[in-house]
């Protein structure tokens, strides 16, 4: 009974922790229309993690596909997807949309 | 057209090659009842792409943000072992029947791998496959009708890494069967140390391993999205912005992989196996 109790509680504190990580990252919307990131420019916090709510609003699935850090991550359309970041030094951070890549480009800026 | 015939083939091709040399090694060294497996492998490979894809179109919320990521992690990780483990006992087998006359199959040994053979052929044609399959259909659903252009490019590219399979048995089939092994071998661990740092950069990009900055970048002299450098990306796993752990995983592979494969054991095996009376 009492492991059973500490379980819970060990449990309890995991949930609360992902919680409080969850909550404490800043959402950055971003979305796919027609082919095109926007925002095409993501201004970002450097330093602290973050998580990029990506929406495709197109009608064909995408892959935000990012160099550094090494992201390959698939929007199916009409989806939204929470997509976790590292924290990043500030700087520059290009992507492209996989399956678009003509169109589909963005830079995330650290700042 | 041309532009989703280069992505298709790009991802299309790693398998074919893998493809095509384990076909070329069954046939070598007799082992046809394999070939069944190898077969069916690749063609299961081809439903689970074709089901992930769909899948992943149904999947919102959680599963959605991080299930198909652990799946091809799963799947890139597997595919490693699955392919060192081959490589190993390719090696093995070179080193059984060097000398002897006529090189028959130990039928025993070899029906004993021949699932893994099919696991193999799963494992690399669904690594790439659901992306693929994807990608087509995100072209087919492209609005103004200019999709099915593009659509046939697409296809062609799968057909031309078929091709490129096909080339590749054909000319092991050529080969001396030490060539083959030797180059074939060199191969697949050049693939399973880039697909290993390609493993540990998915980890970093997941946040299940810290992020590092890329140690050098070769972007200007090769980058990642040019033609070749997608290909040696497939081939040797080139990254034109490495990071840390990707380089050291690499490197280690090679290392204790290339040990395991090409440095003689023990002086005592190499007494008893040695041709130095030949």
């Amino acid at each position: 009974m009492k492991r059973y109790v500490a379980l819970m509680i060990v449990l309890a504190m995991a949930v609360g922790l992902v919680g409080v990580a969850a909550a404490a990252d800043a959402e950055v919307p971003l979305v796919l229309e027609k082919n095109r990131w926007q925002p095409d420019v993501v201004k970002v916090k450097a330093g602290v993690p973050f998580v990029l709510v990506i929406t495709n609003k197109d009608k064909g699935p995408e892959e935000l596909d990012m160099l550094s850090p090494r992201i390959e991550k698939v929007i199916p359309a009409g989806k939204t997807v929470r997509l976790k970041m590292p924290a990043l030094k500030p700087g520059k951070y290009p992507f492209v949309g996989e399956y678009h890549s003509e169109t589909a480009k963005a830079t995330i800026v650290a700042e | 057209m041309g532009a989703t015939f280069i992505v298709t083939l790009r991802e299309a091709f790693e398998a074919a090659l893998v493809l095509g040399i384990i076909y070329s090694y069954l046939e070598k060294v007799g082992a046809h009842d394999g070939v069944r497996y190898l077969t069916r492998g690749g063609l299961l490979g081809l439903l689970a792409s074709v089901a992930m894809g769909i899948g992943v179109s149904y999947l919102s919320g959680p599963l959605l943000d991080i299930g198909p990521d652990l799946i091809t992690l799963v799947v890139i990780f597997a595919a490693v072992g699955l392919l060192t483990w081959h490589a190993w006992w390719m090696q093995q087998y070179a080193r059984l029947i060097k000398g002897q006359v006529q090189h028959r199959i130990d039928e025993a040994r070899a029906s004993n791998r021949l699932w893994v053979v099919g696991l193999i052929a799963f494992t690399s044609v669904f690594r790439e496959g659901a992306e693929t399959v994807l990608f087509l259909w995100g072209i087919v659903s492209e609005e103004g009708g200019a999709g099915w252009g593009s659509l046939v490019g697409g296809v062609a590219g799968i057909v031309g890494a078929a091709a490129l399979g096909w080339t590749v048995f054909r000319g092991g089939q050529r080969l001396s069967l030490q060539r083959f092994f030797s180059v074939t071998t060199v191969f697949i661990m050049l693939l399973g140390a880039g697909l290993l740092s390609r493993g540990i950069g998915r980890m970093q990009g997941m946040g299940l391993l810290p992020f590092s900055e890329p140690v050098w970048n070769t972007s200007w002299l090769l980058s990642d999205g040019s033609i070749a450098g997608g290909f040696l990306s497939g081939l040797v796993g080139y990254r034109a912005q490495p990071t840390l752990p990707e380089v050291v995983a690499y490197l280690a592979y090679v290392v204790v992989v290339g040990m395991l494969l090409f440095v003689r054991r023990a002086p005592a095996a190499v007494g008893v196996a040695s041709p130095s009376r030949s």
